[in-house]
């Protein structure tokens, strides 16, 4: 809903670029610009633009003149300075929304995105959208402020994106990621994100998604997650989970009820049940795949790495437990009310 | 009162103080862990100590004194008094009659009025019954209970090893289910505390340390098994 309303933002937005577009006096196309600006031989460092990378973006249909108006056929011999349009005169309303907050002193879009490689929500890492935060947020600053009231700290901001706690949502859900162990690097525990190419070396000819995607439906079941974690051949593959909001909002503040654990570990009417599996494309964006409803809930192998206490347990082992602990009683209760009875006997 | 009782009562000094110590302890620790780790598990239905994380905070304190207090109970046996396989670890022949002859009286004779076959000395505490629940109890469940615990406190250092373990949900259910068999533990171990001559007997001895010791004639029997068995 919040797409739509966003296309329809961005029709007058659009029907001036067309408009535009026949006036603008260059004949080169995205292709020529990349020919320069996709080549670090051709250009600076700072100039360079990953070609691969930007052409899988919506914002690649629109073409490099779109947003940098100005340039001409004689670029870059003219001298000319390049204007580059605001993200705001096609972002609307998530702009309204981030200027509204006290952030935005802070921090202007392009600092948090890079226009030429811009995603949706669905397709950005937690790991890659805290990539975002830590430029200006000192990990090590982060982890000690947060450890004053949050219990693990650690655990907690190696796995949740920091919009989770610092955005407002109307809805979150679970997203696994495949991940693995790899060579440790500081400050790390050695577990990562699989890539791509990781990947691909387990799934061969097949399409990576086939690991998990048994029958290739594009939806993962419980019975599939069950068999991709008791796989033997996997065993250096585990899941790892995390809650990520639904829809991605930028009133960018800290939000109270995130002092309350039980926003996040509690078992809440619907909370958890909706889960995607997060498959990395060889660009580096991730694709997600639906998971069966309440498959975090399983008692132990469909998840057996992602446990959020309060919140994941399962319903099975609690009657287990509830057994175990009403044996607790057999004697008091039974071996009580014959001792009871025979009271008699024992009075000497 | 006292005076006139120890002509036909002989008191032994069953309990000694670090043993009372680590019991109380481990009593009132336990229970601090049950409702909290209730509330830890099910924060919809339980919040009778606040927040969440207060349980958490609870819990976790709780678990730690009672993983100290299991430390002491461990040192004490095994390197002062050095009674502790004697104590703990059940005989031959308690295997072989030892835990039938208990589980007879319990389940049989004691409703027909018979005495304890077991009688308690400093050295020969806990009848076979008794020894083998212990055994279980102190040397599997509560290892095991503290080990998932910790690792449970510490989940983003010791990764590795959890995974190896089989898994963060695997090592959460056998924490909780390690501790419902603990729970249940309690009211099982609390009745049979009940066994005494009288009712609260055990329970003060536990308090205070000594055991009243009926002299009577039936006794030489048992009396002597006992001396036997600790030599
Ligand atoms: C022949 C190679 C070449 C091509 C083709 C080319 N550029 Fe450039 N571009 C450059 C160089 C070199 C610079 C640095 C110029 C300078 O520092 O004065 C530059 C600079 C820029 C800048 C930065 C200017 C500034 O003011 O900081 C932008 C934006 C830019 N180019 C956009 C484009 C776009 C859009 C296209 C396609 C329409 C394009 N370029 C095509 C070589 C090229
Ligand atoms: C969605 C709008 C948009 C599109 C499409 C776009 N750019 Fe940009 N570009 C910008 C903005 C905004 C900046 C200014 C960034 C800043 O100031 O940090 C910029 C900056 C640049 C720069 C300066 C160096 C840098 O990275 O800051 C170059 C070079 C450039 N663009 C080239 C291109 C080329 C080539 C294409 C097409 C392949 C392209 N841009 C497509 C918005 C766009
Ligand atoms: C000329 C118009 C225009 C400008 C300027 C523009 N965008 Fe976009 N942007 C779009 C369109 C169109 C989409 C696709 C709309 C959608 O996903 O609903 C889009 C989508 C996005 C997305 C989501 C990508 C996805 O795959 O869903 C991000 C992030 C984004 N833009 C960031 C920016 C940032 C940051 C800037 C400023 C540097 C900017 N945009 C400037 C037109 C623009
Ligand atoms: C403090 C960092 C930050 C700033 C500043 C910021 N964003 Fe974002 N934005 C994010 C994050 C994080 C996401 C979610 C991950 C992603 O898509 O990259 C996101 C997502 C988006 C999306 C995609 C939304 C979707 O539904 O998928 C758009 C469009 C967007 N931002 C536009 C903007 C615009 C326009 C501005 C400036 C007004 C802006 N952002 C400023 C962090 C920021
Ligand atoms: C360009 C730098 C920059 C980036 C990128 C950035 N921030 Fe900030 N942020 C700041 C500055 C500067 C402050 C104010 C000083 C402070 O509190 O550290 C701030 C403050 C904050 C605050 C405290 C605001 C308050 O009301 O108390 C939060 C929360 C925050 N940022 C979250 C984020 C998150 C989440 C991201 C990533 C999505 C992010 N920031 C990205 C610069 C940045
Ligand atoms: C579990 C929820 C949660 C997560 C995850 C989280 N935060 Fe926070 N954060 C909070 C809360 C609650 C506060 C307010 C704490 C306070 O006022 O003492 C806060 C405060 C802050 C502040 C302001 C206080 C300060 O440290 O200067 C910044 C900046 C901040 N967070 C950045 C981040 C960044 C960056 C991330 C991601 C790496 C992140 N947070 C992840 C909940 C969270
Ligand atoms: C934004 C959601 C969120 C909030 C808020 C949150 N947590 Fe967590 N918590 C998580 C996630 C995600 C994990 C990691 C689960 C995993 O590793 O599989 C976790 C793990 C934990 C663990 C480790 C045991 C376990 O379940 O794996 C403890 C303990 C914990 N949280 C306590 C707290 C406390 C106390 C608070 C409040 C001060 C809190 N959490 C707030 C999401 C949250
Ligand atoms: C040394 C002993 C113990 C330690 C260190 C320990 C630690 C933990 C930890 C770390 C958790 C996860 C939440 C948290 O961080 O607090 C937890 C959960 C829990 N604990 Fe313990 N614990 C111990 C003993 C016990 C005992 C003896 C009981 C009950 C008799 C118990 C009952 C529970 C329950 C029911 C949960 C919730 C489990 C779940 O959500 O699956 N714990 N414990």
């Amino acid at each position: 809903m919040k797409k739509y309303s966003l296309h329809i933002s961005l029709i007058p937005a659009l029907l001036l670029v067309m408009l535009w577009a026949p006036l603008t006096v260059t004949a080169m196309d995205t292709d020529d610009c990349l020919g320069c600006h996709g080549d670090t031989d051709m250009v600076d460092e700072e100039l360079f633009i990953d070609a691969e990378g930007f052409l899988h973006t919506v914002h690649a249909e629109m073409g490099c003149d779109t947003c940098h108006e100005s340039v001409t056929d004689e670029h870059p011999d003219d001298g000319e300075a390049i204007t580059s349009s605001a993200c705001l005169d096609c972002h609307e309303e998530v702009s309204d929304e981030y200027m509204a907050t006290s952030h935005a002193e802070n921090a202007t879009c392009n600092d948090c995105h890079d226009p030429h490689q811009a995603h949706g929500l669905e397709a950005v890492s937690g790991t890659d959208m805290n990539q975002q935060c830590s430029q200006c947020h000192e990990n090590d600053e982060v982890l000690s402020s947060h450890a004053e009231w949050l219990p693990q700290a650690n655990l907690h901001l190696a796995k949740l994106p920091c919009i989770t706690c610092h955005t407002s949502s109307d809805s979150y859900e679970v997203l696994l990621n495949i991940t693995q162990k790899q060579s440790k690097t500081k400050g790390s525990t050695g577990y990562n994100f699989s890539t791509y190419a990781d990947l691909k070396e387990y799934s061969g000819e097949k399409e990576i998604q086939s690991l998990i995607d048994i029958n290739e439906d594009g939806h993962i079941s419980l019975a599939e997650l069950r068999t991709f974690n008791l796989n033997p051949a996997y065993k250096k593959l585990h899941l790892s989970g995390t809650l990520v909001p639904s829809e991605a909002s930028h009133d960018l503040s800290t939000l109270d009820n995130r002092y309350d654990c039980t926003f996040c570990h509690a078992a809440g009417p619907g909370s958890l049940q909706t889960s995607f599996l997060a498959f990395p494309n060889a660009t580096g964006t991730y694709t997600r795949m639906t998971v069966d409803e309440g498959a975090m809930l399983d008692t132990l192998y469909g998840t057996p790495n992602f446990y959020m206490t309060g919140s994941t347990r399962s319903a099975s082992l609690n009657i287990i437990g509830l057994l175990i602990i009403c044996g607790g009683f057999i004697m008091p209760i039974g071996h009580g009310t014959l001792r009871f009875l025979t009271r008699k006997n024992r009075q000497h | 009162m006292a005076e006139t009782h120890t002509d036909e009562t002989h008191k032994i000094y069953l309990q000694p103080i670090p043993v009372r110590i680590w019991h109380w302890l481990n009593a009132f620790g336990i229970v601090t862990l049950t409702v909290s780790g209730a509330q830890i598990r099910f924060p919809e239905y339980i919040s009778i100590l606040g927040s969440y994380k207060s349980a958490i905070y609870l819990h976790n304190t709780a678990g730690f004194v009672v993983a100290i207090s299991f430390s002491l109970w461990f040192f004490y046996y095994t390197f002062v008094t050095r009674t502790m396989a004697n104590l703990y670890v059940p005989k031959v022949e308690d295997l072989k009659s030892g835990i039938l002859r208990q589980v007879k009286f319990y389940f049989l004779t004691y409703f027909l009025g018979w005495k304890n076959p077991h009688h308690p000395t400093p050295d020969n505490k806990f009848n076979p019954m008794q020894k083998s629940v212990y055994l279980a109890i102190m040397f599997v469940m509560m290892p095991l209970v503290s080990l998932s615990g910790i690792f449970l406190t510490n989940v983003d250092p010791l990764r590795g090893l959890i995974v190896m373990v089989g898994g963060l949900k695997l090592l959460a259910g056998l924490h909780f289910l390690l501790a419902c068999s603990l729970i249940a533990f309690i009211p099982t171990h609390v009745y049979l505390a009940t066994l005494g001559h009288t009712p609260t007997e055990h329970i003060k001895t536990m308090w205070t340390g000594w055991e009243d010791e009926l002299e009577e004639e039936d006794h030489h029997e048992t009396v002597n098994d006992n001396l036997a068995t600790s030599r």
